[in-house]
């Protein structure tokens, strides 16, 4: 406190503006620019946010670049509502000067929201919540605050009864003169979601053809996969939660011509449902079965059958301001053989280690001992490179490392777009 | 300086609970005022409700937020904020101070102020907060801050991703440095990477490995002139197995003109942007012009489009470019990407680019294998290149519900984007 008066009583500028313009005592450049000095240091914990458009909008703040740097951490969350819309949950964490001045401010967007009103009503939001800091600071002064009274109208009733449907087709084409290639995709889907029960209907397809010439030769190949699936969950208390799965699916890459799957299932959420954004340990026990029907005989002399497994899987989602944790893993095995199993890990971690350093780590990996679809059949040289059939494995992985230190000015206040603005380089994992 | 008020902090009392409680965001409440009593028993407010607005007065009983304004020790006025019934256990405390021996309107000011902001809080969880617009006053430079490294940035990185199976495996390793910095009037950048990919197969007696590796470097100046022009220059520096260049270093001056002002650029931008410079290359094998150096002058002109509006984004890049040598071995490229909604519901999104080649000096004469074609090891002879994804997708029904269910996971299954 006894800073800020210092650094106010140095710059020499001790002004108040009402916010009734009409009054206001307009202050010199050279004010505004001390007050900015000791305006809230603030770090924005939210890489898809549209981060420039933030800076041009909201100035009364300074920005950094690490959060170790920061007054205030705001850590953005966001999860998918009922009408494939966003929750935004922006958590403002107090720091230094700050410390135990925390704060929680939420908004809602469309699904059929642009870009833009976007990031208009994440702005609103972020003023509002950081208002309260920028409050004890001495750029308080010059920051007004209007009010515009709402009109009359209310809202409507839902005659929909929060069903939702949606209809989508993509459709991704490239080539040149030695190839080309072309996928299609088209999806439904109806949901129906609220606190106490949650509906999922899907039905899917895509394929993918492409053609290459290789001296002279042509060499075609192609690649399908369809499939229907349902999701029905009642709420049991702010832990536990019962339902089922359904599915029907096709695929040229498995082998399947059609496979049936139904399975009832259970689920414990360690912390309460209420906090998913920030933190969730999910346990989801399932059982089930049903027939499947083989494009060509596999390698254990089938043409179709009937299995029934049963499968255990644990999700742990945690956010905090050190970084972000998503770590799930899973194993299954079939009934008529426990030998015919599988055991799935898939992780996710960023770390903001310290000042300045940041790690990530991502990957994931499967123990394979059920292609019970695999086909007798070799696969041929061109279905081998360009990945068209599903080859006999004992195990599968992936993984992606990064580190990266970044030191000199913390501030990251500037906009300048000439000649571009990408930064260039970098890798960007977004999870949904 | 008449007015000599001063506004600033106190350590605050008491933290927000980090989980606010669902509201059930299916039933949008009307956006009435928030209910605030102020008791101020040594400085008189006046008609303090008018100038929020967005507040009415009530009893302290029948109050959503208690306000106490207190005068401390050396002309300090303490504002507290007592949170009820739904904001029980919502606190804060902000202090003001106004010179001795002023006029006691300006103390009147600052606690107004401070008032107001104090309960944006509060405004932050009622619909109210979507009808409150909070700015600055005044212009301000975002340099206007005590820094030590003058906005240099250094930053290191090394990736890397691998994957695999019995038949088939696969690793990349990227490594990267960075030096910049940016102010409104000059932008500096120094860049260099090297990326190494390897793939290999083995399925019963097919044995097949590929390596790529590629290094770059660039070098990025420019000086802002007037809000629309600015000047520049680029430096390159790469090496590649898929281009077949063993080295290449391309300097080039260039002029950028944007018909809309820079200062728009969240919102819009036209940048035109005229490049000459010269390239000295020398290739990994014999070219097809049966080259293994050369030094190469060109000129390119491009222009950029982004839009990003209420009915959507816009953002496209026509470019075209030949060698001074000859005319004829030239380029012209489109990229583009566009979302675009066209009512409430249905949205339609087209990206993609294509590119017109005649300009392919590069390539080698030795041809490439079939491996090579199919995993794309190597450039091959094109006239043309084109890629685009189009999406169309509508919504109906409940689609304003805003309702959070988390059980068996959120979404349609988990997928995740990674982009280089």
């Amino acid at each position: 406190m006894t800073r800020i008066f210092a650094s106010l009583a140095a710059a020499g500028i001790l002004t108040i503006g009402s916010t009734a313009r009409a009054g206001l005592v307009e202050p010199g450049q050279a004010d505004i620019n001390g007050l900015k000095k000791s305006a809230p240091k603030v770090y924005l914990d939210c890489p898809s946010c549209d981060l420039e458009y933030i800076k041009t909008e909201i100035t009364f703040v300074n920005y950094v670049r690490d959060r170790k740097e920061a007054q205030v951490h705001v850590l953005i969350t966001t999860q998918a509502t009922a009408s494939g819309g966003r929750e935004y949950t922006l958590t403002f964490i107090g720091q230094g000067d700050f410390k135990g001045t925390d704060d929680v401010v939420k908004f809602f967007s469309n699904k059929t929201d642009t870009e833009d009103e976007v990031r208009k009503d994440l702005v609103k939001s972020l003023k509002i919540g950081l208002a309260p800091y920028a409050a004890r600071t001495p750029i308080a002064s010059r920051i007004a605050v209007s009010y515009a009274a709402p009109p009359a109208a209310k809202p409507g009733k839902d005659k929909w009864n929060h069903w939702v449907f949606s209809l989508s087709g993509e459709g991704f084409f490239n080539g040149e003169s030695s190839m080309s290639r072309h996928s299609w995709g088209t999806n439904f889907s109806a949901n129906r979601t609220t606190e106490a029960a949650k509906i999922r209907l899907g039905l899917s397809g895509h394929f993918d053809r492409a053609r290459y010439e290789v001296g002279g030769e042509t060499i075609r190949s192609r690649r399908e996969s369809y499939s229907v699936n349902g999701l029905y969950v009642f709420s049991l208390g702010a832990h536990w939660s019962a339902g089922a799965f359904f599915e029907a699916e096709s695929s040229t890459y498995e082998n399947t011509k059609l496979g049936l799957r139904a399975a009832p299932a259970v689920e414990f959420n360690v912390f309460p449902y209420a906090q998913a954004t920030r933190r969730q340990l999910r346990l989801l026990y399932r059982l089930g079965g049903g027939p499947v029907r083989y494009h060509d005989e596999t390698i254990y002399d089938k043409i179709k059958e009937t299995l029934w497994g049963q499968s255990l899987s644990v999700t742990l989602d945690v956010k905090e301001k050190w970084g972000a944790v998503s770590v799930s893993g899973s194993g299954s095995h079939y009934f008529h053989d426990f030998g015919k199993n599988r055991l799935d890990v898939f992780g996710s971690i960023q770390l903001n280690l310290f000042k300045g350093l940041r790690a990530h780590v991502f990957g994931g990996g499967s123990r394979i001992r059920d292609q019970l679809s695999l086909a007798k059949g070799s696969a041929t040289l061109e279905q081998i490179l360009l990945r068209r059939r599903q080859l006999e494995t004992g195990y599968n992985y992936f993984a992606i490392f990064g580190l990266s230190y970044t030191f000199g000015s913390i501030y990251t206040n500037v906009v300048n777009p000439r000649f571009g603005s990408a930064g260039g380089g970098g890798i960007r994992i977004v999870i949904h | 300086m008449t007015t000599t008020a001063r506004l600033f902090s106190a350590a605050s009392l008491l933290a927000f609970p980090l989980f606010v409680l669902a509201q059930d965001p299916a039933a949008p409440r009307p956006a009435d005022p928030i209910r605030v009593s102020v008791e101020s028993p040594a400085l008189a407010l006046g008609d303090w409700a008018k100038a929020l607005a967005f507040a009415e007065p009530a009893s302290p009983d029948k109050a959503q937020v208690a306000v106490r304004v207190e005068k401390k020790e050396g002309d300090v006025w303490a504002v507290a904020f007592t949170g009820r019934g739904e904001f029980e256990g919502q606190d804060d405390a902000l202090t003001c101070s106004a010179a001795a021996g002023l006029p006691e309107a300006e103390a009147k000011t600052a606690v107004l102020q401070a008032i107001k902001l104090g309960l944006m809080r509060y405004v932050s969880k009622t619909p109210l907060s979507g009808r409150v617009s909070i700015s600055l006053l005044d212009a301000v430079k975002p340099t206007a801050v005590a820094d030590p490294w003058n906005f240099w940035v250094f930053s290191l990185g090394v990736n890397s991703f691998v994957n695999g199976e019995k038949s088939y495996n696969s690793q990349s390793w990227m490594g990267n440095f960075s030096a910049g910095r940016v102010t409104p009037d000059w932008k500096i950048r120094l860049s260099l990477n090297g990326h190494l990919n390897k793939d290999a197969f083995n399925v019963l007696d097919y044995h097949y490995e590929s390596k790529s590796h590629s290094l770059g470097g660039s070098g990025l100046i420019v000086k802002s002139l007037t809000d629309h022009w600015s000047v520049g220059g680029f430096f390159n520096l790469s090496s590649s197995t898929y281009q077949n260049v063993r080295l290449s270093l391309a300097p080039a001056a260039a002029v950028e003109y944007d018909v809309f002002p820079y200062s728009e650029s969240t919102k819009r931008q036209l940048r035109i942007l005229y490049r000459v410079g010269l390239t000295r290359v020398r290739y990994r094998e014999e070219t097809i012009y049966d080259k293994t150096r050369e030094t190469l002058w060109s000129e390119s002109l491009s222009a950029t489009l982004e839009l990003k509006k209420p009915w959507g984004t816009v953002s496209a890049t026509l470019r075209g470019q030949h060698y001074f040598h000859d005319f004829k071995k030239n380029q012209l490229e489109l990229n583009g990407e566009v979302s675009f909604r066209v009512f409430r519901g249905l949205n339609f999104n087209i990206n993609g680019g294509g590119s017109r080649v005649h300009d392919q000096l590069y390539l080698a004469k030795g041809g490439a294998s079939l491996e090579e074609v199919l995993l794309r090891r190597r450039q091959l002879a094109t006239t043309y290149n084109y890629f685009f994804s189009v999406g169309l997708s509508y919504s109906f029904g409940s689609i304003f519900s805003n309702i959070v269910n988390p059980r068996f996971g959120s979404g349609g299954g988990s997928s995740f984007s990674l982009s280089f």
